[in-house]
């Protein structure tokens, strides 16, 4: 039924807390042009677009892609525009993938963005219920309970999360498009970080950045044309579930357990652990490491952190997450989860330089959103499915 | 009982938009007193893009000057300006093709009436004497009414262009959270029972969020003003546009006894952080009668802001995990 | 590709302004009577598609308690996308065309009451180069009217028949919020409201939400006595720029209904979603619709115009006119952004 589909370009613009070299226009472009440059596929190649991002308020344009339609090629063509809050940028790649699966076109371009120094996240989020006017507190406020919650009944060691925070950050010096470039991190440095939403310190918190990510989909057949062997998709799940009712596990949430489910099944893995090579997760507070790795079915509950403990997770263990430096390196928060999906499709080309994991031939691209409602998943593979 | 006023509120942000380099040359030379187009094939478009609209092909950097004299290929007539208009007194909105273009500008006409608009006319570019680095340092005026001024020329390229974006918004106060507010007033916490699952909503949403049920007044329950924090965050404010604190505050959420989830958000102003805690007890202590307003109330979430003065300890002991670690917010 | 119909269709009642209800709790009554009709379950349900806008709350995230209507308890497989309903629509036809589906909900919602619609919607436009000047909805479509009028594409008088025509078959229609009997020669003498458009050619702000349940193959023929068939299913977008375009035909109407096969056999029924008189001729023409067509039986969107959901709800009305036999072969439309810059066809049959 489902065609097969293929990765065939990947492109990212150089992410900075201002581009304030670029439009609008220029930093969507700019990811566009060297997704169809690695493509080597001109505009008039894509058949639709599809774009997302995160909320209209951030730079204050409502329903944006009308603005940027022909910017993105997409005169005369299909274009959907995607938002499902922070876990869009996934959900931007699953439906991409899908208009090739369903045999509706043969390539698509996906591109997910933000530009959030038109404004300002926290203003942005503060006004987002249920980031109420009366928070003013931001993302942060919101999920620090969570955080405190997972610490109590992990018990994990205090530090784990600035662990996380210093091997993320090592991994982004090893990538050029990566926002934060901190040649000085370090564990005390992380530690001596002030508490911006106790319990977490400001190293343990993504950044604010402009950026965008796209990336080229082709049907089977073409995708074995290119030069650059493609990524194939091998199985893509969203979830979701309510933000708020009596009952709701708010820290390790059944959308993101059933998601996991449904997306091993999809691809016919049983065991995570142990076939899946190199995880990019949507980590934008360090603690998320752990309790993703758990919500991930890479972990039994409560034993995430030992993951991040023992080294599983750095670039040299046996399940790398954040290759890239992910979210806490880089947050361009609509573009942040096509960024996840395309680390994992990077690495299973061979196509990630100096944060290459060696021998990656199956990953998984993760993104997550809303107040820990909002699950989207990738499995990619240099095998076919 | 009269009724509540509505919620409104001002949705307002001074946008920062960097402009790159083609609208960034579009702008200066606005700024300076002239307007520019991008040849685009054998097209010269205006306002510039820095692509090919039909191919998306990027463009060759190519621009060239038009106007400032122009052709209204259509308008229509704004009888009732806003603060946010260009004009404040009634002008037009046209599509004009400026001497040198082959594509039509959105702009404002500033004429007479009504009666001195019509399509085919011939209009000029003014220019503003204050400048701002936006679109609107320039406007159109019909060609007989055009004076032509020195423009001086500003420093500098154009690399940002700043825009407040403002929107009022307004909806009446619906009936469930005009209960749960005029319970506030009276110093009391009114939720909700749910008839299908038995819990406790505070403050509700006026249904019952798994099982889609509405709740009407029969379901209201009153809850005593005492809970335990259920979780928190220690917020060390960072400064944007609005942001009023300065200060680390706690944020708390207090799971009332009798409730199955939280009060969101409470200001917790008179314990120390060192000894705040999940698990401890806390008693609401309302604002006097007369100094309490319904404020930041909305029909999705509801509020408890302008009501309650601060949280103190009842001095009980604390409460077992259980009792909390699923109301975490 | 997989056979896929429209088996159950429900909307609010669109009003003015919702006085006791939020856009969530508009939504509750619509999923639970579409659910209730269709005798579905939550987890009889593949896949979740809504859509709308967060700035018609003027909040980040507003969709999110939309998960509260639906009941996304378990967790249920969920997207959204920030347009009209009927591409939420698109995005469940796809998702059930990859196989990973066989039954979908969709559904589009909006309360536009909160705040001022059309200066709203001014941000749809070029944020450097035009929103500055802040030329709201209604006066965008002024300026395309003038272009259509004195181009000789169309008269003032076709303009006011269109009005009367939906207006007046909105009478039937219990959910259609401005209908009545309106006299041509009078509505003319009417003076202009935003030169040179008048008070009827413009479609009213209305309150509400519509939901869709769509099924393939056999799921489909057990769900509805009469599936709508949906034949063709396509959407194209055209550049924004207002000066660039040519305001006075609905090229990308056209080309969408070329791709659905509209013009391969006699039509019955047209839904068309024309937000102004004179952009429904535009889509009617581009849709190439014969005289035999019963245009918008609904009253179409100058009867009741929810935004995020008008759309998606001329889908469904049209796929209720192949229901009911009335229609072997219907055409429903629906449009975003300033002047028809996109959208969507879709082609429905009974067989």
């Amino acid at each position: 039924m489902a065609e097969r589909c293929g990765i065939v370009g990947i492109g990212q613009t150089k992410h900075d807390s201002k581009r304030l070299d670029v439009s609008m226009v220029g930093l969507v472009r700019e990811a566009a042009l060297r997704a169809l440059e690695d493509a080597e596929l001109t505009w008039k190649d894509i058949d639709a677009v599809v774009i997302g991002k995160a909320p209209d308020l951030f730079e204050g344009v409502m329903m944006p892609e009308l603005y940027l339609a022909d910017a993105l090629g997409g005169a005369y063509k299909p274009m959907l525009r995607v938002h499902t809050a922070g876990s869009v940028g996934g959900s931007t790649g699953i439906v991409a993938a899908s208009l090739v699966e369903a045999g509706v076109h043969d390539r698509v371009l996906a591109v997910a963005f933000e530009k959030q120094s038109e404004s300002n996240a926290m203003w942005a989020l503060s006004i987002a219920m249920p980031f109420s006017v009366a928070t003013v507190a931001g993302a942060g406020g919101f999920f620090a309970p969570l955080i405190r919650g997972y610490m109590r009944r992990s018990g994990a060691p205090e530090d784990t999360g600035i662990r996380v925070a210093v091997k993320d950050r090592l991994n982004a010096l090893k990538n050029p498009y990566a926002h934060l470039h901190m040649e000085d991190i370090s564990f005390d440095l992380v530690a001596a970080s002030p508490m911006l939403w106790d319990p977490v310190r400001y190293l343990e918190t993504c950044p604010s950045s402009d950026g965008a990510c796209a990336m080229v989909f082709a049907s089977e057949k073409l995708a074995e044309q290119t030069q650059t062997p493609p990524a194939w998709v091998h199985a893509t799940a969203m979830r979701s579930e309510p933000t708020m009712f009596s009952g709701r596990d708010q820290v390790m949430p059944q959308a993101s357990l059933d998601n996991a489910k449904a997306l091993y099944k999809q691809a016919g893995i049983t065991n995570p652990r142990k076939e899946i090579d190199c995880a990019e997760m949507y980590v934008p507070f360090s603690w998320f490491e752990p309790m993703w790795c758990e919500g991930m079915l890479f972990a039994e509950p409560n034993e995430g952190w030992k993951m991040t403990y023992e080294g599983a997770t750095a670039l040299d263990g046996d399940l790398p997450v954040n290759m890239s430096g992910g979210v806490l390196s880089s947050n361009p928060i609509g573009a942040s989860g096509l960024l996840r999906f395309a680390e994992a499709a990077l690495q299973v080309r061979g196509q990630a330089g100096e944060h290459q994991v060696d021998g990656a031939r199956k990953a998984l691209g993760h993104a997550y959103g809303g107040g820990s409602q909002y699950f989207s998943t990738w499995i990619v593979s240099s095998d076919k499915p | 009982m009269s009724e509540l006023p509505p919620i409104t509120y001002t949705l307002e942000y001074p946008y920062t938009r960097t402009t790159g380099p083609v609208v960034g040359a579009f702008l200066t030379a606005l700024r300076d007193g002239r307007i520019l187009g991008s040849r685009c094939g054998d097209r010269v478009i205006c306002p510039p893009l820095e692509f090919d609209p039909d191919t998306a092909e990027p463009v060759a950097q190519d621009l060239v000057e038009v106007g400032p004299g122009g052709t209204v290929k259509s308008w229509t007539w704004i009888a009732e300006p806003t603060r946010k208009h260009p004009f404040q007194q009634p002008f037009a909105f046209a599509l004009i093709v400026l001497d040198g273009a082959d594509t039509a500008l959105s702009h404002a006409v500033k004429a007479r009436g009504i009666d001195a608009m019509s399509t085919g006319m011939r209009v000029r570019a003014q220019w503003r004497e204050e400048r701002a680095s936006a679109v609107t340092d320039v406007y159109f005026v019909p060609e007989a009414d055009a004076v032509d001024t020195y423009v001086p020329p500003g420093e500098g390229e154009v690399e940002l262009t700043e825009h407040l974006i403002s929107l009022d918004f307004k909806e009446a106060i619906h009936p469930f959270r005009e209960r749960f507010a005029r319970g506030l007033i009276a110093g009391k916490f009114i939720g909700q029972k749910s008839p299908v699952s038995g819990k406790v909503y505070i403050p509700s949403k006026g249904y019952d969020p798994l099982a889609r049920v509405a709740m009407t007044e029969a379901d209201d329950v009153e809850l005593p003003p005492v809970g335990i924090v259920a979780g928190y965050t220690v917020i060390t404010p960072v400064q944007y546009y609005g942001q009023k604190e300065t200060e680390p505050y706690i944020r708390a959420s207090i799971l009332l006894d009798g409730a199955d989830q939280p009060l969101g958000q409470q200001d917790i102003k008179n314990i120390p952080h060192d000894e705040f805690r999940s698990g401890m007890r806390l008693r609401a202590v309302f604002r006097p009668e007369s100094e309490r307003k319904i404020v930041e109330m909305d029909n999705r979430w509801g509020s408890t802001g302008g009501v309650i003065d601060h949280w103190e300890p009842t001095g009980e002991p604390d409460a077992p995990p259980e009792k909390y670690l699923e109301h975490l917010f | 590709m997989r056979d896929v119909a429209v088996v159950a269709f429900t909307q609010a009642k669109s009003v003015r302004a919702e006085r006791d209800l939020n856009e969530t709790e508009i939504l509750i009554p619509v999923i639970h009577d579409i659910k209730r009709g269709a005798g579905l379950e939550t987890k009889d349900i593949d896949f979740v598609c809504s859509g709308s806008s967060d700035y018609l709350a003027g909040q980040s995230f507003a969709f999110v308690s939309g998960l509260d209507a639906i009941g996304a308890w378990p967790p249920v497989s969920e997207s959204h996308v920030e347009m009209d309903g009927a591409w939420a629509l698109y995005e469940a036809w796809v998702k059930i065309q990859t196989g990973h589906a066989d039954t979908a909900l969709v559904y589009g919602f909006g309360k536009p009451s909160m705040g001022d619609l059309s200066r709203t919607l001014a941000l749809q436009l070029d944020p450097y180069c035009v929103v500055p000047l802040w030329p709201d909805a209604v006066s965008v479509a002024a300026l395309q009217a003038r272009l259509c009028l004195e181009g000789g594409v169309l008269s003032e008088r076709e303009m006011a028949e269109v009005a009367v025509r939906d207006r007046g078959k909105g009478k039937s229609n219990p959910y259609a919020q401005v209908t009545g009997d309106f006299d041509v020669d009078a509505l003319l003498a009417e003076p202009t409201f935003v030169s040179p458009l008048r008070r009827h050619d413009c479609s009213p702000i209305s309150d509400g939400a519509s939901a869709m349940i769509i099924a393939a193959g056999d799921r489909a023929r057990d769900l509805a006595e009469r599936p709508a068939w949906i034949r063709g299913l396509e959407h194209i977008v055209e550049p924004q720029d207002l000066g660039i375009r040519d305001l006075t035909t609905s090229r990308s109407t056209q080309i969408a209904a070329d791709r659905a096969a509209v013009g391969k056999d006699k039509i019955d029924v047209a839904e068309v979603c024309g937000p102004f008189t004179h952009q429904s001729i535009l889509v009617e023409r581009a849709l190439g619709l014969g005289e035999s067509v019963d245009v918008n039986p609904s009253g179409g969107a100058l009867s009741a115009h929810p935004l995020m959901a008008a759309g998606l709800t001329r889908i469904g009305e049209a796929s209720k006119r192949i229901w009911d036999g009335s229609a072997d072969r219907a055409v429903a439309h629906a449009t975003s952004g300033p002047c028809l810059q996109q959208n969507l066809v879709c082609v429905l049959e009974g067989a």
